[in-house]
């Protein structure tokens, strides 16, 4: 009966605590269990990730990529022509419904060549002003930076520990991240003209 | 004659069918190409990048480093000062370049913050502005592709690398401003 030997044995082993092993080996019993408890404690910090956000991650990402499959990308382009108008009241267009609709519907980086339809001196505004939206967007909508997500995850990760509820913080990171750009938009436009004037200048000056 | 118009009315029936068999396998073929789309992003660009947190998680907390970095970071992330202390730290021109890549560091910053907030370091209203405060060099290490995505000429290229480093160092700290005045009420506790 080595089975039954078997099974009173570890019954025997469980009632009583076991010493530490000791010397050398003892030593390096310890260190691997630290070794592999480095991986198991992440291990388990993976698999909440997995657990927790991909399967909902999965289903947004085909609802929305479906939805901006049946529109049709190409609709915002009438709107990138509308965009390079000049005027103060193109600006929320140029700066804000521009590059928010380009990184929701063209996602990052395809997002930036929305630029094609500007003039020259509003590209660098425009391109500032779209990829400070690829991180807002992914409180609410994941699809349009996947692989950048744990900006905003790791800190909701932490706030979900605590019990609190993410939709106001990702509410508000998306629209403050609409007035951010709007500014970032105006500001490197104001700075781009004044170094482009600085330029023709200097060029003058040398001829 | 009536057979004509029976012959008539089979066409219409005809072109309904195949009108919304067309629209039905539409729409199923695009949901499903974008369930392939969903799972591939997943499996080549989200799931790596867990790994990679996990990793980095797991060894943080085993460690006990975890409570070295929040001895560090809690004083800055906690207060607006430190947060705008951050946040100019990464839009110095030449700073900003060199942390955007990939917004690796963003995240990998965002994810220690996070686990202060998880311990309760810091408080949870200070998220708003801390997702700001880690972030003012987004894409500063893209400009020069992102603009010739646009169809820049080299001119403007050169003309807006440093016009965005530039305004960075301004946008950066407003934007943790702006997201600071926005973060009153955000899980405030009455």
């Amino acid at each position: 009966m080595p089975f039954t030997h078997l099974v009173a044995g570890i019954v025997f082993a469980a009632g009583e605590t076991v010493d530490k092993p000791t010397g050398f080996f003892g030593a390096l019993a310890t260190g691997a269990e630290w070794f592999i408890g480095l991986f198991n404690e992440g291990g388990g910090v993976f698999k909440s990730l997995v657990i927790g956000i991909v399967p909902t991650l999965i289903v947004l990402l085909t609802a929305v990529n479906a939805l901006i499959r049946m529109i049709g990308p190409e609709k915002i382009d009438k709107l990138g022509e509308m965009a390079a108008r000049p005027g103060i009241q193109w600006y929320p267009v140029r700066y804000l419904v521009l590059p928010v609709l380009s990184v929701f519907f063209l996602t990052n980086p395809m997002a930036y060549t929305m630029g094609r339809f500007l003039p020259e001196r509003y590209k660098p505004a425009f391109y500032d002003s779209a990829v400070s939206y690829v991180h807002p967007i992914t409180g609410i909508f994941p699809h349009a930076n996947p692989g950048e997500l744990f900006v905003y995850l790791g800190i909701a990760h932490g706030i979900q520990k605590l019990g609190l509820g993410l939709g106001d913080l990702a509410v508000r990171y998306l629209l403050v991240g609409m007035v951010v750009i709007l500014l970032r938009g105006i500001i490197t436009e104001l700075i781009t003209a004044r170094m482009l004037a600085k330029r023709s200048t200097q060029e003058e000056a040398a001829a | 004659m009536s057979s004509t118009t029976a012959s008539s009315g089979m066409g219409g029936f005809n072109k309904l069918l195949v009108t919304v068999g067309k629209s039905v396998g539409g729409v199923v073929g695009a949901l499903y190409q974008s369930g392939r789309d969903a799972v591939d992003t997943v499996i080549r660009n989200i799931l790596p990048f867990m790994a990679f947190i996990s990793v980095l998680i797991g060894i943080i907390l085993k460690t006990g480093l975890g409570d070295w970095l929040a001895h560090l970071i809690t004083p800055l992330a906690g207060n607006l000062v430190g947060l705008l202390a951050i946040s100019i730290f990464c839009a110095i021109p030449v700073l900003s370049p060199v942390l955007g890549p990939g917004a690796v560091i963003a995240q990998v910053v965002g994810t220690l913050l996070g686990l202060n907030f998880a311990k309760g370091d810091i408080a949870p209203q200070y998220a708003l502005p801390a997702l700001f405060a880690i972030n003012p060099q987004v894409g500063c290490d893209f400009i020069p592709v992102g603009l010739a995505l646009g169809e820049a000429e080299p001119e403007t290229v050169e003309v807006g690398v440093p016009a965005v480093l530039i305004s960075r160092l301004i946008t950066g700290p407003l934007s943790v401003v702006i997201a600071w005045v926005a973060s009153f009420g955000l899980y405030s506790s009455n």
